[in-house]
């Protein structure tokens, strides 16, 4: 968590799958680390200018889906702008 | 050499009243009749198909085949997501390199309209990888990446991708198989509502039932009694990281480059010699791609070109691009396009295209994709 990066290229998701029908429609974005790992993640607290290649960004947890098969909670990593 | 000897495709749409076998049982059924062939004349049979086993919990088709067929012969499934089909092709040519004096039938199919969007979308999911599918990325949000990547690096615009669909739809309305015969406008393209940015509805494929089937055969006396047949020049699959992320480039599809490279080194000719082409357009970046990594065109030189409309029916181009509708017009029955591309090459070579018939086509290729570009096959036939 809290790892800083930059977009590298993102999308608008607006037809979801089952499991995230109700988030929709939501940015995602793929993100350079500093390190050089790239990691996808959705985007959150942001507005539409964020949406940009070379944005700024850093990694957060966030609920993944509200019901996973296996009944719990799931969490993961999102991005915020920064 | 292996020669393709018969084609046949059930209409692609939405087929409510059939099932996944009744559309496998009509398009074998229509091949061996094309053919002339009986059930018994079959030494093999490979499948295409992805979604059986996720969808409709429907496994060992196989085995289901050699139910409809009445015969015991070996029965192989192929999978490779958009590329089953391909895929499919690929193993049965390469059955025959093992095997002389043989006939193969390769049959496609898919029964994707039954189910909820989002139910066939997750189920398509399937063949991204599992950090995509947790991010929530759904197959056009990948194409969508490699979109975006590639208009902002060309400074292209949405429109630019907007003729690959009004040229498809073109093509699909010649075609009385397709899913859509309707024609539609840039206008059109544009303002239809977004799928994944910048990807709308317009430049989608469907979510479409269907199947095709083609019979491959090294037998010398059957080819020579068949009024129609191709040779297949090369048949080639190609693979890669299942991650778009894990790839150098977004905006290329390495698998097609490698896979195309490979296919004209094997059949001797160049791309020039290409008269018509069925590439993969699953989305309209997808076809610009392709036309750009098969090496028909210029590395970022695709939405320039595909504006000038060379590869429409009609347009007096020397290369015509998804005369039957693509993947975008005449439908997108997963297990079945592979089959159905390599179909529409072999109605062209022999002369049976109908309306969208090109003059005088003497060698064809076709390109199939599978994921965002995990799998690419290639085919190349000749008359």
């Amino acid at each position: 968590m809290n790892k800083k990066g930059k977009i590298v290229v993102w999308t608008k998701i607006y037809t979801p799958g089952s499991d995230f029908k109700k988030y929709a429609p939501y940015p995602v974005v793929l993100v350079e680390l500093e390190n050089k790992e790239k990691i996808y993640g959705q985007l959150v607290d942001y507005e539409d200018s964020d949406l940009k290649t070379g944005k700024k960004v850093v990694s957060v947890l966030r609920k993944v889906r509200s019901s996973s098969e296996e009944g719990v909670i799931a969490y993961g990593v999102k991005f915020k702008p920064l | 050499m292996n020669h393709l000897i018969g084609y046949h495709t059930t209409q692609f749409g939405e087929l409510w009243d059939k099932s996944l076998f009744d559309l496998v049982e009509e398009t074998i059924s229509g091949v061996l009749k094309q053919t002339k062939l009986t059930n018994k004349q079959i030494d093999a049979v490979f499948f295409g198909n992805m979604l059986a086993g996720v969808l409709e919990n429907n496994l060992h088709s196989t085995s289901k085949i050699a139910e409809i067929l009445k015969v015991n012969i070996p029965i192989f499934r192929a999978e490779a997501a958009c590329a089953s089909g391909g895929a499919a092709f690929n193993l049965a040519k390469t059955y025959l390199e093992a095997n002389s004096n043989k006939n193969v039938l390769v049959v496609g199919a898919e029964k994707m309209t039954d189910y909820s969007p989002e139910q066939t979308i997750t189920a398509l999911s399937a063949a991204a990888s599992g950090e995509e599918q947790e991010a929530g990325l759904t197959f056009p949000g990948l194409y969508a990446l490699m979109a975006n990547f590639y208009l902002e690096k060309y400074h292209y615009t949405e429109e630019n991708l907007a003729y690959v669909s009004v040229k498809n739809h073109f093509h699909g309305s010649l075609n009385s198989k397709a899913h859509f015969r309707r024609q539609i406008t840039v206008k059109d393209v544009l303002s239809s509502p977004y799928v994944a940015f910048p990807l709308k509805v317009l430049d989608s494929s469907p979510i479409s039932d269907g199947a095709s089937a083609v019979i491959l055969t090294n037998n010398r006396d059957l080819i020579k009694k068949q009024k129609n047949s191709v040779t297949v020049l090369a048949s080639e699959v190609v693979t890669d990281t299942i991650s778009l992320k894990e790839r150098k480039q977004i905006d290329e599809i390495l698998a097609t480059k490698n896979v195309a490279d490979i296919a004209f080194k094997n059949a001797k000719i160049t791309r020039h010699d290409i008269d018509v082409a069925e590439v993969h357009d699953c989305f309209s970046i997808a076809e610009i791609l392709a036309m750009e990594d098969l090496g028909f065109w210029k590395k970022g030189t695709g939405g320039q070109k595909i504006k000038e409309m060379s590869t429409m029916y009609g347009n007096g181009g020397s290369l015509i691009v998804n005369t039957s509708g693509g993947l975008k017009a005449a439908g997108h029955p997963v297990g079945a396009t592979g089959i159905k591309q390599i179909g529409e090459i072999f109605l062209q070579l022999t002369g049976q295209a109908e309306k969208r018939q090109v003059r005088n086509a003497k060698y064809g290729l076709s390109h199939n994709v599978g994921g965002s570009g995990g799998t690419a096959v290639v085919t190349i036939l000749a008359v």
